[in-house]
């Protein structure tokens, strides 16, 4: 009681340095700086439609390598930790009921739309919403509705590993590619900027963004793959 | 030089790349990290050379083509050079040290500690806020994930614990970017920082939020239980990472972060960091667990460089210099500490007793400590000398005082954990064998003394590395595995030569220190050649000892003597630990040794100015409102060494402890630096008043409650070698009150103490020592009658306490009879007496040494014992020799010393003519007295030989131990508690309220930690809300303010 | 608009916060932590809101050279997305730890696992 009594006063004082925020706050009239920087030299100088993608895989795009890195990271980890000391040949004692007629049909006619609508979503990041990380969850919720199928499939790890870790070095690889034949680490200017709205245009943000796409459906996968293989306590 | 982004580049693609080896492939992907790490750290050494060659400016990396702040920059300068270079070596180096659990855990922990460590590296590289965020999370993550590399099963829950932590700074640190990003339109730091003024303004509290975020991460004293679980629990290469690269790495992210703040937020960081150094260090006295105490040690460090950030408006452009040298030597020591608790077995501080026998081990646990608490030659004593100097000149006094309180603690937690591994009864538990980890350790070790070079070359006090008698104290480090026999005789060539070398630039008053300090030290050495076989760990010490004592009579500056009092400090607490029962002891010498040097650097610090190169001549010219704290910080120091009643407790039983050879060198060698300190002191500064007192007055006192009191408890020891500690106390005790009556016999009374007390005393402890290496026991009660069987040692004993008692014909009456002209000119007349009734008591204690171990009953089991060792002998008779001369011819010595003094006192000079001396009140001829003396005695010695002419001569057991019971000697031998008609009527003099009340001292600070740290109660949500009130607590204080 | 999505966002964080800092199981603190975590992303989406303006996407509506007028502040939106990544990340790490957390005490109230204090 005590210490929701504690917890309480502790987050009136920090609504009180939110409220100040809120209070404090007025709305920008116009673009900032680098709002408005980007606003008018992305068409140009990135060729992707999408400002939003423009600035995560080339501007910042170190973040973006950062964050496809936490999904990495995340995934080995979750990988250590839950094949620490698990019994081989887990869950075999198991008799599950079959998945109904529906789910399984169901399961059979969406996947290959799923994946195929991912795929979309992240080849056209650089011009519709979305792009490689949307189109990865897409990717790995196929795999979660095979799972959810099949609780007891077995997804094959070397694969998605083999897909994560290609992947991330392709990121790795095009990012150098721009210090060298570009400005800059993650320059996408080593390929012809093209027209904006066209497929192939925005130089490597396709390429880079698919294999994003490719690398976070290949994580998710992982992290959905090693869950469902643990064991009920 | 290839650009900076490789670093990051080289360790993602690898850590993708492992995913494409075979899972069964395990040396080769452990070989490819471990090559990406070599990699890694090869490009940060590059850059740590072009910036070190050339102009030092920092290069901009840019990414995406594009300028910032449109896109994420990263920047390569001389500190991000020298931290990644750490991060990475780090890195590398615990990839070695984890081999075998790498090996195990195959390519997934190989990718989380290559991440880690690129992402530790981004930390310091990156420009953007945002991105600065992303890379923390990376940190936070692959943390989240190396804690269980651990074998320790609770490391599951620590880990779980600091995600809970990391989620709430999350939250922090993403509303407080955003809403910065909203007051300036940009996410770049130093594009923020050129707009500082409307995010404080309007953004103030979106710079609060990111700046409380970064200090969490930096696991900010009290708000940081779930590090110290980590710890304590994750494997030790992990929590070396985590101490050496994460908490360097957060540290500089701070030091971005208060770009943009500028000067307000400045004290802030202050605040939190001086209060984490201090906090941390208490608790840490409670602590048993060794990783948790590192812990609490990392904790309080990084509290201390975030002090020092906060301290940059006054370092100007020493402030890498001093920041960077606190942080690297707490980066490679505590990496190397953690490496080597992997090496023990057992958890407890104890258990490290299982380095005993590994002596390149304990070189390494030893160097650690140092590094740690900042002592020469290592990078944070250069790097606390400039703060200590800059603070003290800008008059932030507070936070000089806590620094050291803090340091202080630390220093008392670290070298209490170290005499306990050394002096313990030896753990049986092992020391792993792994020669990778051993090279992990040694390179630590290297890298250490690699930075203490590296400081000194960049230091304007000159590079102590460098410094004659330091390198060759070194050097016996190199000759440990020599016989005794050679080193002593190196050492003892050494001293000489030296002696010989500087002999040229000595003035009178330096010649006769280093005369005693130096040929002195090199004759009580001749007594170290009795002992066998190698005694690792001996030299080294001792020569460090002297190495701070020859430097600190050359001294010019205030640094060079301050450097040299720490050496001699800490050579002399490595010589004392040596002791069969020495641990407490030389515990307790080296924190009031340290809490003295303290005190001198704040002396020091108040009275430079602001100058670190401030001269000793300085001191002279400090004006009044500073001038007598200077006076009373630098005096009080220098006590703690000559052991002034208050600050004596370490002394007795330090010195009766040590071994044989040794009590003489701590005792008649040693004692005279403080007394040298005190001259020093006293030349430069004259007598300076507080508050209408005469502080020179107040030494007075000290000095003769210290004769008093020393004296009278050294009459009532049972303990030989305790009595003549005691009677240290007493002795140093004259030579106070002689140097603090400021006149001319005054001083020279006191140089006649030094050089009288060193051979007196250095000759009773070798005797005794010799006599209770033959009998077996320092107890006086159990001996008797050892006259006939020991004669050489009964002569020292005699000759030494007929000097010591100032009677006629020694050295002794000399001082005294200086002594008595001395007070006789001045004015104190309480005081005076008090010193007048010490000379009494000391005939008390001297009497015993002779009449309880020489006359009297030999006791059954020292029938058979034989002389003492011919080289304790040896020496002994030197010293009577030289008593001899010394009594003869005091001229020979006093002569230039009395016109030396005649500068500072003019009055009163002594006159020399011939072989008499005259004062103003009468004279003094050595020899005549010597000759009346001397007939005296023979005339006696032939009566008594004739009454006795016809006794007969008994065998001495024929009379059944004359009515002694041998068993249980002390209820009934009339030896024991010899004076207890005195103690019943002084007694209360003795009473040890000196020892109680730093007895209650230690007792307060430590039952205070053990109750406050209950804090951590272990639950890992109780620690997040720690974590959030840490945060209201901070902003109620700021807007408080 | 923009502030009462902000408002919201906050509101979020401090429920979040508020769950994560009372709930004693472990799965409800890491829930907590993803509500919490929504509050963020939603705060950091409504400090872009400009009013009356659209999608940072280029296209017959949003003509080139009249974007600066047209568009929302692109900058959080790719913020928030990289956030979003991150927090998926750490709540799937903590799930993994919870269930490795049961596994060796079977149960998931986090105050009993005290082993290290002090």
């Amino acid at each position: 009681m005590i210490r929701r009594l504690f917890v309480t006063l502790l987050l009136l004082g920090l609504a009180g340095v939110f409220a100040g925020l809120v209070v404090s706050y007025s709305p920008d009239e116009t673009l900032n700086l680098s709002a408005r920087y980007y606003a008018e030299h992305t068409a140009q100088d990135i060729g992707a439609a999408n400002i939003v993608t423009a600035i995560i895989v080339t501007f910042r795009g170190l973040d973006t390598l950062g964050e496809v890195t936490v999904l990495f990271l995340t995934a080995a980890i979750v990988g250590l930790v839950l094949s620490h000391g698990r019994r081989e040949g887990g869950g075999s004692g198991r008799e599950l009921p079959p998945a109904g007629e529906l789910l399984g049909t169901g399961t059979r006619l969406l996947v290959p739309l799923i994946l195929l609508l991912g795929a979309h979503v992240f080849v056209n990041g650089h011009l519709t919403p979305g792009g490689g990380f949307q189109g990865g969850a897409i990717l790995a919720s196929a795999i979660l509705l095979l799972l959810l199928t099949d609780p007891l499939r077995r997804i094959s790890h070397r694969l998605i590993t083999a897909i994560e870790s290609t992947a991330g070095l392709v990121f790795v690889g095009i990012g150098v590619l721009g210090i060298v034949l570009a400005g800059g680490f993650l320059d996408n200017r080593i390929l012809p900027i093209g027209n904006l709205g066209e497929l192939f245009s925005a130089g490597a943000i396709p390429i880079i963004y698919s294999f994003i796409g490719l690398k976070v459906g290949a994580e998710f996968s992982s992290m959905l793959a090693h869950l469902s293989e643990t064991e009920d306590l | 030089m290839v650009s900076a982004i490789y670093i990051l580049a080289v360790g993602l693609g690898t850590a993708f790349l492992l995913g494409l080896l075979r899972d069964d492939w395990r040396a080769g992907a452990y070989g490819v990290s471990l090559a990406a790490l070599a990699l890694m750290s090869l490009i940060s050494a590059g850059w740590v050379w072009v910036m070190a060659a050339g102009d030092g400016r920092a290069v901009e990396i840019l990414t995406a083509g594009t300028l910032p702040p449109y896109a994420i920059n990263l920047r390569m300068g001389l500190a991000e050079a020298v931290l990644t270079l750490l991060i990475n070596l780090t890195g590398l180096l615990s990839a070695v040290y984890l081999r075998d659990t790498l090996f195990k855990q195959g390519r997934r922990a190989l990718a989380t500690l290559l991440v880690f460590t690129m992402a530790a590296c981004g930390i310091v590289l990156t420009r953007d806020l945002f991105n600065l965020f992303v890379f923390f999370e990376l940190v936070a993550i692959a943390t989240g994930g190396l804690v269980l590399l651990s074998r320790d099963q609770r490391a599951l829950a620590a880990g779980f614990k600091y995600l809970v932590a990391s989620q709430v700074i999350t939250v922090l640190l993403l509303v407080g970017i955003i809403f910065a990003y909203h007051a300036t339109g940009t996410l770049n730091i130093d594009g923020m920082a050129e707009l500082s003024a409307r995010v404080l303004q309007g953004g103030a509290l979106a710079f609060f939020l990111m700046f409380i975020a970064i200090v969490l991460d930096l696991k900010p004293f009290p708000a940081n239980g779930w590090a110290l679980d980590i710890y304590e629990s994750a494997h030790p290469a992990f929590s070396a990472m985590l101490s050496a690269a994460s908490a360097s790495a957060a540290l500089f992210a701070a030091d971005k972060l208060l770009l943009i703040g500028g000067p307000t937020w400045l004290p802030v960081a202050t605040g939190i960091g001086i209060f984490g150094f201090v906090g941390a260090n208490l608790f840490a006295l409670a602590q048993t667990n060794d990783r948790r105490l590192l812990g609490y040690s990392s904790v309080a460090q990084v509290g201390l460089v975030l002090a020092v950030l906060g301290q940059r408006d006054l370092l100007g452009d020493r402030y890498l210099f001093i920041a960077g040298g606190i942080l690297l030597a707490h980066a490679v020591a505590k990496a190397g500490l953690y490496w080597l608790s992997g090496l023990i077995e057992g958890r407890e501080l104890k258990a490290w007793s299982a380095l005993q026998g590994h002596p390149i081990l304990i070189f390494a646990f030893a160097s650690f400590i140092a590094l740690l608490v900042g002592l020469p030659p290592f990078p944070g004593f250069y790097a606390k000398w400039e703060l200590v100097i800059a603070l003290a000149g800008e008059g932030r006094l507070a936070l000089l005082g806590l620094i050291l309180f803090g340091a202080l603690l630390e220093a008392g937690y670290l070298f209490r954990w170290f005499g306990q591994a050394l002096k313990r009864e030896r753990s049986l538990e092992p020391v792993a064998a792994s020669s990778f980890k051993r090279a992990v350790i040694l390179s630590a070790v290297a890298a250490g003394w690699g930075l203490g070079y590296i400081w000194g070359a960049l230091s304007p006090n000159g590079n102590l590395l460098l410094a004659v008698p330091l390198l060759f104290a070194l050097v016996f480090l190199a000759l440990e595995p020599l016989s005794v026999r050679v080193k002593n005789s190196v050492a003892i060539v050494g001293m000489v030569a030296w002696f010989l070398l500087t002999l040229p630039s000595y003035d009178p008053l330096q010649l006769i220190f280093a005369a005693v300090m130096l040929l002195g030290g090199a004759l009580v050495l001749l007594a170290s050649y009795q002992t066998q076989g190698r005694r690792i760990g001996f030299y080294p010490s001792a020569m460090l000892m002297y190495a701070g004592l020859a430097m600190l009579i050359l001294a010019e500056d205030a640094f060079s003597f301050f450097a040299a009092w720490e050496s001699l400090t800490i050579g002399s607490y490595f010589l004392i630990l040596r002791g069969q029962r020495s641990e407490p002891h030389a515990l307790s010498y080296m924190v009031f040794s340290l809490g003295g040097a303290f005190l001198i650097l704040a002396g020091f610090a108040l009275a430079a100015g602001g100058d670190p190169l401030f001269s000793l001549a300085g001191l002279a010219q400090v004006a009044a409102p500073i001038a007598p704290w200077v006076f009373l910080l630098l005096a009080i120091g220098f006590m703690t060494k000559t052991a002034a009643v208050g600050l004596h407790i370490w002394l007795p039983g330090a010195h009766a402890e040590a071994e044989t050879d040794v009590s003489p060198m701590v005792s008649g060698i040693l004692l005279k630096a403080g007394l040298f300190g005190l001259f020093v002191l006293l030349m430069a500064m004259g007598g300076q008043q507080l508050h209408g007192i005469e502080l020179t007055h107040i030494l007075l006192w000290i000095g003769a409650l210290s004769a008093l009191i020393g004296n009278l408890m050294a009459a009532f020891q049972e303990d030989a070698k305790r009595l003549l500690a005691y009677s240290s106390i007493g002795q140093m005790g004259y030579a106070l009150f002689g140097l603090a009556m400021m006149n001319h016999l005054g001083w020279l009374m006191a140089l006649m103490f030094v050089i009288n007390h060193f051979i007196y005393k250095s000759m009773l402890f070798l005797s005794v020592g010799g006599i209770a290496k033959r009998t077996g026991t320092r107890d006086m009660y159990r001996m008797g009658g050892l006259i006939t069987l020991m004669p050489l040692s009964f002569i020292a004993v005699l000759i030494g306490i007929i000097a010591m008692s100032g009677v006629p014909p020694l050295s002794g009456f000399g001082g005294r009879w200086i002594f008595y002209n001395a007070i006789l000119t001045a004015d104190y007349r309480l005081p005076m007496i008090l010193i007048f009734i010490s000379g009494p008591i000391a005939f008390l204690y001297l009497f015993r040494l002779i009449h309880t171990i020489f006359l009297g009953q030999l006791k059954d089991e020292h029938r058979r014992v034989k002389e003492a060792p011919f080289w304790l002998v040896l020496p002994q008779m030197i010293f009577v020799a030289f008593l001899m001369v010394f009594a003869l011819v005091p001229g020979l010595a006093l002569r230039r010393v009395d016109a030396y003094i005649s500068q500072f006192h003019p009055e009163g000079a002594l006159g020399w003519e011939g072989l008499t001396i005259t004062s103003a009140f009468g004279y003094w001829s050595p020899i005549s007295i010597m000759i009346v003396v001397g007939v005296i005695f023979a005339s006696l010695f032939a009566w008594l030989l004739f009454v006795n002419r016809k006794a007969q001569k008994v065998k001495q057991f024929n009379i059944v131990f004359a009515g002694e019971r041998p068993y249980r000697p002390e209820t009934t031998h009339f030896a024991w508690n010899f004076f207890a008609p005195y103690r019943k009527a002084l007694g209360f003099m003795t009473e040890p309220l000196v020892e109680r009340f730093w007895a209650a001292v230690v007792d307060v600070l430590h039952a205070s930690a053990d109750l406050l740290r209950r804090l951590y109660t272990g639950n890992g949500q109780t620690y997040a809300i720690q974590l959030l009130a840490f945060v209201v607590v901070v902003y109620l204080l700021r807007t408080g303010l | 608009m923009a502030y009462i999505a902000m408002a919201t966002g906050f509101v979020l964080i401090l429920i979040g916060l508020y769950g994560a800092l009372t709930n004693r199981n472990i799965l409800r603190m890491i829930v907590a932590f993803t509500v919490a975590n929504t509050g963020v992303n939603l705060v950091m989406v409504a400090v872009g809101y400009l009013h009356g303006r659209t999608a940072p996407i280029l296209d017959a509506s949003v003509p080139v050279a009249e974007a600066a007028e047209r568009i929302i502040d692109p900058v959080p939106q790719a913020l928030v997305l990289t956030a979003i990544v991150i927090g998926v990340g750490v709540t799937a790490l903590m799930l993994a730890y919870a269930y490795k957390l049961y596994e060796s005490k079977r149960t998931l109230d986090i105050s009993a696992f005290k082993d290290l204090k002090w």
